[in-house]
C-alpha cells in the first residue's frame, strides 16, 4: 500500500510545482517610434499642397514612446523633397513644422520650448519617460503661382530615434 | 507606472518600429581581430516589410560591417535577432534600422522611422 501511497504524493507534488509557471518580464529603456497618420496633402490652389486641415490635408502624426527617461533624443524632419512625383520644370518652395500634438505627462509640456531646430530637422530630448505625439505639418508652393502637373505626389517625413 | 504600460500594450497594434537593446557591447567573436554584437528588431508597422541596418561612428558616418542581409525583410509583428561583426579597431557607435519604403499611390506624406542603438 505504501509503495502506491509515495508514487502518487510525489507526483501530486510534483505537478503543484509545475502549475507555477512564471511569466518574466523585463523593463529595459527602449524606444518605439509609432506612425499614427500617414498624412495626407490637400490642394487647395492649383500651386500648393498642404497638410493643413483646413485646405484638406491631414497632418502626420507620430508617437514616440519611451520607457526611460533622458536616454533618447527624437529627430523629426518634415520634407524638402517628394519622394515621388510628376516631372517638375521649376522650383518647389518647401516650408513646414513639427510641434507635439499630445502628450502623457504634463512634464513633457516644455518640449517644444525645449527643441532644436536645424535646417528642416527637429530634435527633442525625450526628459521624461512615456508617449508624445508629434504633429507634422508641410507644404509645397511650386513656382511662381505655377500650376502642379497632374500626378500622384509623395514627400516622406523622417523619425528617428536616437540614444543619448 | 500602469497607465505607461497599457499605452505601450495598446501601441503593440498600431505601426510600431522598436530595436533593442538601447545600448548593446561589443563582445569577442569566435573570429581573431573580429568584434560582435546582436540587436533585436520588432516590426509592427503594417504599412513596411523592408528594413535596412546602418552602423555610423559618432558623427554618422558609415562604418564597415558585416551581417547577413543588410536590408531584410521582416513581416508585420515580426522579431528578428540581428549579429552585426565589426573589426576590432571599428569606431562603430551607432547601430540602427531604417524603414524601407515601396512607392505608394496616394497623395501624401509617409512616415520613415529609424531607431537606433549605442555601442558601450
Amino acid at each position: 500500500m505504501l509503495k502506491l501511497v509515495i508514487p502518487m504524493a510525489a507526483s501530486i507534488l510534483a505537478s503543484g510545482a509545475i502549475a507555477q509557471t512564471e511569466i518574466v518580464g523585463n523593463v529595459d529603456s527602449k524606444c518605439i517610434i509609432i506612425s499614427e497618420t500617414p498624412g495626407v496633402y490637400g490642394n487647395p490652389n492649383p500651386y500648393q499642397l498642404t497638410t493643413a486641415p483646413t485646405d484638406g490635408g491631414i497632418q502626420p502624426i507620430i508617437r514616440y514612446d519611451v520607457l526611460a527617461a533622458d536616454y533618447y533624443k527624437a529627430v523629426i524632419e518634415h520634407p524638402i523633397d517628394f519622394s515621388s512625383a510628376p516631372t517638375l520644370d521649376d522650383v518647389v518652395a518647401w516650408t513646414g513644422d513639427v510641434e507635439v500634438s499630445e502628450m502623457s505627462d504634463t512634464n513633457m509640456a516644455d518640449y517644444d520650448t525645449n527643441k532644436v531646430e536645424y535646417d528642416n530637422a527637429h530634435e527633442y530630448e525625450m526628459t521624461v519617460a512615456g508617449s508624445t505625439w508629434f504633429k507634422i505639418s508641410s507644404a509645397a508652393d511650386y513656382g511662381f503661382t505655377k500650376s502642379f502637373p497632374a500626378g500622384t505626389y509623395t514627400a516622406i517625413v523622417e523619425a528617428e530615434c536616437i540614444p543619448l | 507606472m500602469r497607465f505607461l504600460v497599457l499605452l505601450l500594450l495598446v501601441s503593440g497594434s498600431l505601426e510600431a518600429h522598436e530595436l533593442t537593446p538601447t545600448y548593446p557591447e561589443l563582445r569577442s567573436s569566435y573570429l581573431s581581430d573580429v568584434l560582435e554584437t546582436k540587436v533585436r528588431m520588432w516590426n509592427a508597422r503594417v504599412d513596411v516589410e523592408y528594413y535596412k541596418i546602418e552602423v555610423t561612428d559618432k558623427d554618422w558616418n558609415d562604418v564597415p560591417f558585416i551581417t547577413r542581409e543588410k536590408t531584410f525583410r521582416l513581416e508585420h509583428l515580426g522579431k528578428k535577432d540581428i549579429e552585426i561583426f565589426l573589426p576590432s579597431d571599428t569606431t562603430a557607435t551607432y547601430i540602427c534600422t531604417r524603414s524601407m519604403l515601396q512607392k505608394g499611390n496616394a497623395q501624401r506624406s509617409i512616415i520613415s522611422s529609424k531607431v537606433c542603438s549605442k555601442i558601450k
